[in-house]
């Protein structure tokens, strides 16, 4: 009896439980250090985010978003690549405006999928040219650099190569991670082959695994690997390590290393922002693009998820290696010629991912 | 205990419901076929290939070694717990369902940060001066983590046999002096195997579709072949997944096959089953225990304890603040309980009726269903909340009444989970002695009456276990829940999610100890309590 009463208590508690509650009239916490004002009253607009990004990281910047202009913010969290297949299969039906991806891959397979939708020029003109795409469907609003993260304990910056193409030297025998399968790794690939042509890459990421390179899952496992000691180095995108030091600072022995500045291996790799070609919020969703750009949000990237900033006049922290010339923020799914399947294939024929 | 049983063909009207019932949970798999066929995908040309045969083969190689260990394992932890005077039963039949509730990617990233070089154990190990240097990872790791986390699928329906298994065979043989692991042997294995087999057959067809532990092991799989080529070669994906589902049908049917003709419909045996005493074999049987316990949950739940600890002690001396708070907790956490809970529920209601008539009556329409049922949970999460999607946008009235409601989350859920209450609840319908029934028929109380007042009774207890198994597996779910929800819903899992992807561990690992500790209250709630009514 007990148990019926208890299960009908859940199912009622169910229905009448909401999320509830209205603005408060300051924020607290990090949305605060974005914007310290009074909010502003419900302006009518609403705009609808699906968030390839982390809540931790970009609630913050949301909050501060609809307390400073009024628009009411919903947010759909999850991996940008399951999200960009949510919105391909929702197509115009979609609920979202504004599409925020971690990586170019999910951008570009949005765009050869026709769903994104033009944005205006004043917006467009908040980022330098090629922080942006030419054809006005995706921003850039921060960067990750690609670097090699090593173990302490076992390498100092002296020791390492001034080049990617130098980890196929024998002296890194068994000691370089490669997160073959992860999302910017094959963007980063995709680009490598781009610029120095397939053979070139094919035989490099060859070389790599005959000199018993190790596959990952993703940047994250390696930074944590490395932290242990249990993997020496590994090619992951800059901006994981800072969280993990942030979280285990006793324990994590491992620091990141830029190779030279005009090496593949050093690639800024860009997070964009999109807006949906069906978007009914379009003037919203344009106005939450350009939030994502204004000083202070900027500001908030570079020095509390330690990324790249892309607006003009606002300076990378300087705990960031020092930035550099290549840039990529989308991947091109159809014009490369498949390029991103391509790299794809060579990654898969290169038998890393049993490594 | 001869029984001559004579299946009689079933009312049309559970034919109907058991039909319907095939068709909702067929929508992902008729979502795949139609997607194939859109996108012009060539899943025969695959057939054959390189691409496919070598992953398939690592996938099925892995299942069938994590299932060969899990069917001991579970098997052995079930009767240690159900049957005999191991040490410290009621602490055991709380911890040991509790594997399930662990994400995976979490749990196998505390895992390894447990066990692996310069992990916590090796940290504490050195100081012993032992230097502990073995790397999970590959086959061993993901067959060794896989096993640990899937145990419970075996343990928790085999356990709930245990415990209505009839007596009297037992007894006989006892007092014929047989030992007990002759008795176990001879008789208690043989009436527990179907149950053994069915949980068996969910182990294998979830280690399939795993995608979280294999890639943190680096264990390359069919799985990892379908998610990675998910943007770059959609069709390919599909096909892939195409082949996934047909293989896991035909080895459905198939173990449908074999267990036909194993299957014996028992009756509930009401009192307390008997307890061996383990004598000799008493330390033994606790030392394996606790060696289960220790690595399946205790090396997760160490490192899980130390991200918590550590963030909340570095938040308290001006470190990083947390970025969540005790409000946003308690939501999450009051949602992961509460739509686990309806769609246990939910699961279980809607698979009764498969349930009952495979048990009860010879129907096509049965097999079929309870073949689509189980088949499904090859399929990897994310397929299926694309499904559910692809489904609702089909129709315009679908779409207004179903988006953004947890109506389709738990709908999504049942079509998820209903293949672990399946094997449960139809244990619990075939233990429903047919003499009662027959008795209640004869004094011509109708067939509606008959089952509230005999059958549902008699099955409940079965039918908490077999809920509890879904809410467990419901509560730890991610990429339905995160692509199906209505905006702005959260769950524990998906938080711990958020916060894992940024290495934010202290925050992780706080919501990941209020999911075990939910767990815990549930499994109390739902395996020991429910015992004692038997």
């Amino acid at each position: 009896m007990t148990t019926r009463i208890f299960l009908s208590t859940v199912l009622i508690a169910s229905l009448l439980f909401g999320c509830g509650g209205g603005d408060p009239e300051f924020l607290d916490g990090r949305a605060a250090e974005i914007y310290s004002g009074e909010c502003s009253g419900g302006n009518g607009n609403s705009v609808t985010i699906y968030s390839g990004r982390t809540e931790n990281l970009i609630n913050p910047v949301l909050e501060a978003f609809a307390c400073e202009t009024g628009t009411s913010v919903q947010v759909r969290w999850g991996s940008s690549i399951d999200l960009a297949l949510l919105l391909n299969e929702e197509g115009s039906k979609t609920q979202a405006d504004v599409f925020l991806s971690r990586s170019p891959g999910p951008v570009g397979y949005l765009e050869s999928k026709d769903l994104l939708g033009q944005i205006g020029e004043d917006v467009l003109s908040l980022v330098d040219e090629q922080n942006h795409s030419a054809t006005g469907t995706w921003i850039g609003f921060s960067g990750r650099k690609r670097v090699l993260v090593y173990n302490t304990d076992e390498f100092s910056p002296e020791t390492l190569p001034d080049s990617v193409f130098d980890l196929t030297d024998p002296k890194f025998k068994g000691k370089v991670a490669i997160p073959g399968t992860n999302g910017s790794f094959v963007d980063w690939f995709t680009v490598f082959i781009d610029q120095y042509g397939e053979e070139t890459a094919t035989q490099w990421l060859n070389d790599m695994v005959d000199n018993d390179a190790r596959y990952y899952p993703n940047n994250r496992s390696i930074v944590e690997a490395a932290g242990r000691g249990e993997i020496s180095m590994g090619l992951v995108n800059h901006y994981y390590n800072y969280q993990e030091v942030a979280a285990n600072p006793d324990t994590h022995k491992a620091l990141n290393y830029s190779f030279n500045d005009n090496d593949i291996g050093s690639l800024l790799v860009i997070t964009a922002a999109t807006k949906l070609a069906s978007s009914e919020n379009a003037e919203a969703a344009e106005d939450l693009l350009a939030y994502l750009l204004t000083a202070p949000v900027q500001q908030y990237f570079t020095d509390r998820t330690f990324e790249y900033p892309l607006a003009a006049g606002v300076l990378p922290n300087a705990a960031l290696p020092a930035l550099t010339a290549l840039e990529i923020g989308s991947v091109d799914f159809d014009k490369l010629g498949g390029g991103f399947e391509e790299a794809s294939r060579i990654v898969e024929a290169s038998g890393i991912l049993n490594r | 205990m001869t029984q001559i049983e004579i299946k009689r063909g079933a009312p049309i009207g559970l034919r109907a419901v058991v039909f319907a019932l095939a068709v909702l949970f067929s929508f992902p798999g008729i979502y795949l076929i139609w997607r194939n066929l859109t996108e012009d995908s060539d899943p025969i040309s695959l057939i054959g290939t390189e691409r496919i045969l070598s992953p398939l083969w690592r996938s099925v190689s892995l299942a069938l070694a994590v299932s060969a260990t899990t069917a001991v394992v579970g098997t052995l932890l079930a009767w240690f717990t159900s049957r005999t005077d191991i040490y410290g039963c009621k602490v055991w039949k709380v911890l040991l369902p509790i594997p399930l509730v662990f994400p995976t990617f979490l749990g196998a990233a505390a895992f390894i940060r447990t066990m692996n070089p310069g992990g916590l154990a090796n940290r504490f190990l050195s100081t012993l001066g032992v230097e502990q240097t073995i790397e999970m990872r590959g086959f061993f790791g993901a067959w060794l983590v896989l096993t640990l986390f899937c145990y419970p699928y075996v343990y928790l329906p085999v356990a709930a046999r245990f415990r209505q298994l009839p007596r009297s065979l037992e007894e006989s043989s006892r007092v014929l002096g047989q030992s007990p692991i002759k008795t176990f042997q001879k008789i208690v294995l043989p009436q527990a195997g179907p149950v053994i087999a069915a949980g068996t057959l969910i182990v294998f067809l979830y280690t399939i579709s795993d995608f979280g532990a294999v890639q943190l092991m680096r264990y390359d799989t069919l799985t990892r072949s379908i998610f990675t080529a998910q943007l770059a070669n959609q069709s390919v994906a599909l096909a892939l997944s195409l082949i996934l589902l047909l293989l896991a049908g035909v080895i459905v049917l198939s173990e449908r096959i074999f267990s036909r003709v194993a299957f014996k419909t028992d009756e509930v045996v009401m009192g307390k089953s008997l307890e061996y005493e383990l004598g000799k074999w008493r330390t033994p049987a606790f030392i394996f225990t606790t060696f289960v316990s220790l690595l399946s949950i205790g090396a997760p739940l160490l490192a899980i304890g130390d991200w918590a600890s550590d963030g909340i002690f570095r938040s308290t001396v001006g470190g990083r603040p947390l970025t969540i708070d005790r409000e946003q907790v308690w939501e999450s956490s009051w949602n992961t309980l509460s739509i686990s809970v309806l769609a246990g529920i939910a699961a279980v209601l809607a698979v009764l009726p498969v349930a009952y008539i495979v048990a009860k009556y010879k129907s096509r329409i049965g097999s079929f269903s309870h073949a689509v049922v189980i088949a499904t949970f090859a399929l990897p999460g994310l397929l299926i909340a694309l499904a559910m999607r692809f489904w609702t946008l089909r129709t315009d009235w679908a779409f207004d009444l179903l988006n953004n409601t947890k109506a389709l989350l738990i709908f999504s859920y049942v079509v998820r989970f209903g293949s672990l209450a399946m094997g449960v609840v139809l244990l619990a319908v075939a233990a429903v002695p047919q003499r009662l029934q027959d008795a209640g028929r004869t004094l011509g109380v109708q067939r509606g009456s008959r089952f509230l007042r005999i059958d549902l009774p008699l099955m409940t207890p079965g039918l908490g276990a077999a809920a509890g198994l879904v809410i467990l597996s419901t509560m730890k779910e991610l990429p339905i829940t995160l692509l199906i929800s209505p905006l702005g819903f959260s769950t524990l899992a998906t938080r711990i999610f958020s916060s894992f992807e940024d290495a934010f561990v202290a925050e992780a690992g706080i919501m990941a100890l209020v999911l075990v500790l939910i767990s815990f209250v549930l499994t109390w709630f739902l395996v020991i309590r429910k015992a004692d009514h038997f």
